[in-house]
């Protein structure tokens, strides 16, 4: 699974918001669209191909992730050094740590 | 949504909703349509021969010819598969008030021509009378009725407009029929 775990899946919060829309986009439009030609010409199955034409093409656009969904990372912290957080003297060593890391949020 | 088999996941359930979505709607253009059509039923060459049943009973075989005129291309449209059609004989008996047996049926599929016209069409299965029903009986009714195979929706059963009505002569036949 080694190789299958390194391919890159991941999309970032907009991403994965922005290939949903797309998505429900395109299947609803291709079902709009072969609603009305399996009516025209009076076979279903074309209403049912049509649509499988859409999953397939939502599947290209929006299974990947293409760089389009990756264009808002996730800013992450910098790691801290272990020396910036010096203890307060007069606290214990673990509600020191506590403070620590609500400071880090609030940055 | 941030794994690919996750995507993969609601981008086919959502595919899938939409489908059923439409083949409802599919259903809804095509559930009000008028499914009555004119036929035309016409019969010659009527017989009668006494028989027994394959329990031993006395029994009665009637035997005729029909021709059989029924446009039912208007039927098909984008949510119909096929036709199952079939042809019955009603009549009373003293036994019974109402005797009611398929004679002959035929399935119409989509890609095959619905613009019946049959001369001189032997029924397909044989018309029995669990006594002796149709000896001299006057008044056996025949009528067409279909089924409408749909994709989605309804089964229906139509009567078609039109019947033919005929009697058995009083005398058994001695021919093979």
């Amino acid at each position: 699974m080694g190789f299958l775990d390194s391919i890159p899946t991941h999309m970032d919060y907009t991403g994965q918001k922005l290939a949903e829309q797309i998505f429900q986009a395109i299947i609803m439009l291709f079902g709009v669209v072969g609603f009305v030609w399996g009516y025209v010409c009076e076979q279903f199955v074309q209403t049912v191909y049509i649509l499988g034409a859409g999953f397939v093409l939502s599947c290209i656009l929006t299974l990947p992730p293409w760089p389009m969904y990756r264009r808002n990372p996730v800013a992450w912290q910098k790691p801290q050094q272990q020396a910036t957080i010096a203890p307060p003297a007069e606290t214990t060593t673990q509600s020191a740590r506590k403070s620590g890391k609500r400071k880090d949020k609030s940055r | 949504m941030n794994t690919l088999l996750s995507r993969a996941n609601t981008i086919f359930a959502f595919t899938l909703s939409i489908l059923a979505a439409l083949t409802f709607l599919c259903f809804l253009t095509t559930v009000s349509l008028d499914t009555k059509k004119e036929v035309k039923i016409t019969t010659i060459k009527h017989s009668v021969r006494h028989t027994y049943t394959q329990y031993g009973e006395n029994a009665d075989l009637g035997a005729f010819y029909f021709d059989l005129q029924a446009n039912l291309d208007p039927l098909f449209n984008w949510n119909t598969k096929q036709l199952f059609i079939y042809l019955t004989a009603e009549y009373e008996t003293s036994k019974n008030k109402l005797n009611q047996v398929v004679i002959w049926d035929k399935i119409i599929k989509r890609t095959s021509n619905a613009n019946l016209n049959f001369n001189r069409i032997q029924p397909k299965y044989p018309f029995f009378d669990d006594g002796h029903g149709l000896k001299n009986n006057q008044n056996i009714t025949l009528t067409l009725s279909w089924n409408i195979v749909p994709n989605a929706g309804l089964l229906p059963r139509v009567y078609g407009n039109g019947k033919d009505t005929f009697g058995f002569p009083s005398e058994y036949t001695t021919h093979r029929i």
